[in-house]
């Protein structure tokens, strides 16, 4: 495991005057974002190393947030510890988990306590009756924030279960990226008037979709923080598009660099490009979020929100994320940095945001929850940005409608926010 | 053989000493603690078992992968120190270091050089590895009071006065509970003196042997606590009998034995008065035919265990206390159980909702009793325990019973049909092999009687249909199998 490289935070702009004392991490336990998509994929019976308290914690929120799936671990405390039980435990556990109907995979979670005490792969089965056993290692001390264990989970069992045999689906497209059920199905009718015969939505529900991953004619990201999983398809040879489907000039651009990609019929691609342009900017003049807006989330998606927040029509002076700073974002924050964004903040803390609360003074704010909490606090309306957001349409122009609408809505509401302080103060 | 664990019911000793410990408003903690541990405990998980949106007296000193790979966590914890030290978060508080499961994996042990930190820092080693939370609870409640207790010996007594040791963070539906503790408690004639931690500032230590009696809330900690103050104390009680019980105990404990009974008297012509009228009513003859299952603490299992079964008379099928005692189901074995059948009413924690679920099981009425699981219960007027407590979940019991009833009686089918659609024709009805008749009782004689006999007419009308498509002219038990095969998979 190696260590990821803390950027130096940069600060710019009204936020500096006073750098903030980051005391407080903003980022839910980076491991569940590996727990979370692997316990979604049917027929994959997770198993987790770790203490009981770690195990606890991740799977409440597993099972609040995940799925609603069984979660096998063995007894890791001290006299498993002293005993040298870590590999035997889990390997009982592997053989349990095996015995589940259809069970087709069996990911291996390897948290912080058996990291430290040391897992070696070589001493796990590969392969136990139908399934394929995985090592997944995200030790939460290592990397920073639950979007980047996605990658890690998503690019380990891709490396394992990925087919190179066979022909290539090379009008089939990879969709990168956990996000609102009715988005892949928006982006795959798109993709297939222009052409595409077929997508397959990462990381999904379907072992099979895995498979046949290692086949198709290219990938889509639709989020910044895919970088193992990005390289691997490289590694394949499978083309990446850039960008997002997001906005209006996002979306634009990345039809038309899909297409190209694929090498689709050009005029199509453009009439299409063209049509999804005119309808993101229909939404943008005919109903505009006026206002200003903090959006400070600890998904990893919280750059392209601001810029289709800004392309409605936003002032967004202040976007922070639990991600760090990395290739796949420059893009998104060039963008913003251009159109008025005086703060990007990577691996925030509370302190930052808190920070940014003073200096900007926003009529609406996207936040984890304790940051909405100090923000309702001042009568400001907030609303806690992976619950809400992530429960509503968001790319291509109807995913800028459903998103922008929300945040309209929101801001409109306001004035309520002031009245509960009032209530509660008097 | 290794000890295997499916869908772990209780946290660490870390977790429970911080659920404990951050209800004092002037203790601050700082979590010796990788992010995870840090932001699952005070805000993800928090906000869904107590509905909290933060919680705000505590920092973590954020482990990190050099701390692990050799520097220890010292400097980190003292780099957090001045951060908290000089953006003023220590004014007027106590400083609490608690070790987590990762910081004792590394070997840290900071009590030494505690003495380095001000605000009259003390390290609290949470034995994460070792401990669950239970007794992670109990142990900080002992703590604190060797920490920041006064002297039992010395401290005179304030005669009335009681104290209520228990609830803590994570524990599910205290602020009912406690309520109703509360209004029990005053109503034999005490008066409350302090209650710790969930009420309490760290002055209010030293004050709580000031009480005459301590009423401890659940059996799974506190009670190491109310050995130390030296004081007689009771535990909290559930049901008809074992409440009663405790107010005539306390009161003798008090001498307010009069006011007692009469208060006992009142609570029976109101509080109480629906137990006895839906005794006496429908309600009361269902009791005995609807089974109950229990997964939840110690305390819970026992309290309605109890009540529900030794008072009103419900037969309980299953129970299983969580920490385990011995003879309790683990969850895997838990698991199985629920699988094969469960009873009517299953109280639990999100834990048994899955099994059901996997089951395809949507006759059982699932309680939620116990933590794990996302649920709100701050409402005061929900308790289990107590007087209050026996009509609350009685009152849930039957508001199911009515739900399910609703749910199964037939609805006209001309509704299902599509607008102008042909009427079905009549079909006459078919004779049963008897083979085919005892395959169809033994599957209804697995239903709550309630729903029993809507079920036995639609699934009677199924296999009818069902044996007519097949241009058969009895109903043999194929066609049963098959009718309740289709049935399962419909729920699924
Ligand atoms: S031990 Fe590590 S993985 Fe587990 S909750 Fe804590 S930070 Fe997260």
């Amino acid at each position: 495991m190696t260590a990821i490289e803390l950027p130096e935070i940069e600060l710019t702009g009204p936020v500096t005057a006073a750098k903030p004392c980051a005391l407080h991490p903003q980022a839910m336990c980076p491991a569940f974002g590996a727990l979370r998509v692997l316990a979604r994929i049917d027929g994959a019976h997770p198993v987790m190393a770790t203490d009981i308290g770690c195990n606890y914690g991740l799977t409440f929120v597993t099972h609040f947030y995940g799925s609603r799936k069984s979660l096998l671990t063995h007894q890791l405390g001290t006299s498993e510890l002293m005993q040298g039980d870590v590999v035997e435990g889990t390997r009982a556990a592997i053989e349990m988990a095996a015995q589940e109907p259809g069970c087709e995979l069996i990911p291996v979670i390897s948290l912080c306590v058996a990291e430290t005490a040391g897992l070696p792969e070589e001493m796990l089965p590969t392969r136990v009756g139908n399934a394929e056993v995985v090592l997944v290692r995200v030790p939460a001390y290592a990397i920073y924030s639950h979007p980047e264990t996605k990658d890690v989970a998503l690019s380990t069992v891709l490396a394992r279960l990925g087919e190179q045999d066979g022909p290539r689906a090379d009008k089939t497209v990879v969709i990168l990226g956990e996000v609102f059920p009715a988005d892949p199905l928006a982006i795959d009718h798109l993709l297939r008037r222009m052409g595409v015969e077929q997508t397959i939505v990462l990381p999904g529900r379907n072992v099979g979709d895995l498979r046949r991953a290692g086949r198709v004619g290219a990938v889509a990201p639709l989020h910044p923080f895919y970088n193992r999983t990005i390289t691997l398809f490289r590694s394949w040879r499978i083309p990446v598009v850039g960008g997002a489907p997001v906005g209006i000039s996002g979306t634009y651009a990345w039809i038309k660099s899909l297409g190209e990609m694929l090498h689709l019929d050009p005029v199509l691609v453009n009439q299409i490009a063209e049509a999804e342009r005119a309808a993101a900017q229909a939404v943008a003049d005919h109903q505009p979020i006026e206002g200003t807006v903090l959006v400070t989330g600890y998904e990893g998606t919280e750059l392209a929100y601001a810029r289709l927040l800004i392309e409605a029509g936003a002032d967004v002076p202040y976007v922070s994320t639990s991600i760090g700073q990395d290739p796949l974002v420059l893009p998104d924050e060039l963008w913003l940095r251009r159109h008025g964004v005086r703060d990007i903040i990577y691996r925030k803390t509370l302190e930052h945001d808190v920070a940014a609360l003073d200096a900007f003074k926003p009529d609406f704010v996207l936040g984890t929850t304790p940051f909405c909490n100090i923000a309702k606090d001042r009568g400001i309306p907030a609303l806690y940005f992976t619950n809400q957001l992530a429960a509503r349409p968001f790319f291509l122009s109807g995913g800028m409608a459903a998103t922008a609408g929300f945040v309209r809505n929101a801001i409109a509401g306001g004035a309520r926010a002031q009245w509960m302080l009032d209530f509660f103060a008097e | 053989m290794p000890n295997l664990i499916r869908d772990i019911p209780e946290t660490s000793g870390y977790w429970g000493a911080v659920w404990t410990v951050c209800n004092l408003p002037d203790i601050h903690v700082i979590a010796d603690a990788p992010v995870g541990c840090y932001s699952l405990l005070a805000s993800a998980v928090s906000n869904y078992t107590d509905a909290i949106p933060n919680l705000e007296n505590i920092t973590p000193s954020f482990i990190r992968e050099a701390e692990v790979m050799g520097s220890g966590t010292w400097p980190a914890v003292e780099n957090v120190y001045k951060g908290l030290h000089e953006t003023g978060k220590l004014e007027g508080k106590q400083l609490i270091v608690v070790s987590t499961a990762e910081s004792e994996m590394i070997g840290s042990d900071l009590s030494e050089f505690m003495g380095r930190l001000g605000y009259n820092a003390k390290f609290f080693h949470s034995e994460s590895l070792t401990h669950d939370e239970w007794t992670g609870r109990d142990r900080a409640l002992i703590w604190l009071w060797e920490n920041y207790g006064g002297n039992s010996a010395t401290t005179a007594l304030e005669p009335g006065l009681v104290n209520i040791i228990g609830p803590t963070y994570g524990c599910f539906n205290a602020p009912a509970d406690l309520h109703e503790i509360r209004r029990l408690v005053e109503g034999a004639g005490g008066r409350i003196n302090v209650v710790f931690p969930y009420e309490a500032t760290v002055a209010d230590i030293a004050r709580l042997p000031k009480a005459q009696v301590n009423v401890v809330m659940y059996k799974e900690f506190g009670h190491t606590l109310a050995n130390a103050l030296e004081r007689p104390w009771l535990y909290a009680p559930m049901g008809l009998r074992a409440t009663t019980d405790f107010i005539r105990q306390l009161a003798q404990m008090l001498g307010t034995t009069d006011q007692a009974e009469r208060f006992i008297k009142r609570e029976k012509a109101t509080t109480l008065k629906p137990i006895w009228d839906m005794w006496k009513g429908p309600q009361g003859d269902w009791y005995s035919t609807t089974t109950v299952g229990i997964v939840a603490t110690g305390t819970y299992v026992d309290g309605l265990r109890a009540f529900l079964g030794d008072e009103m008379g419900m037969p309980v099928t299953l129970t299983a206390a969580r920490p385990l005692r011995p003879g309790d189901m683990d969850n895997i074995a838990l698991r199985k159980a629920i699988h094969a059948g469960a009873p009517s009413f299953l109280f639990g924690s999100i834990n048994e909702k899955i099994y059901l679920s996997e089951a395809g099981n949507k006759m059982t009425n699932f309680i939620p009793a116990a933590f794990p699981g996302p649920i709100v219960r701050r409402a005061l007027g929900t308790p289990f325990m107590g007087y209050a407590g026996t009509v609350y979940v009685v009152q849930e019991i039957v508001n199911r019973l009515f739900e399910t009833l609703f749910n199964v009686l037939p609805l006209d089918t001309a509704y299902g049909r599509p607008a102008g659609g042909p009427p079905v024709a009549a079909k006459p009805s078919l004779p049963w092999q008897p083979a085919a008749k005892a395959q169809l009782d033994a599957a209804l004689s697995k239903l709550h009687f309630l729903t029993r006999i809507s079920v036995s007419q639609e699934l009677q009308m199924a296999a009818e249909t069902y044996a007519h498509t097949q241009h058969l002219s009895e109903v043999t038990p194929e066609v049963v199998e098959a009718v309740l095969a289709g049935r399962q998979g419909e729920r699924r």
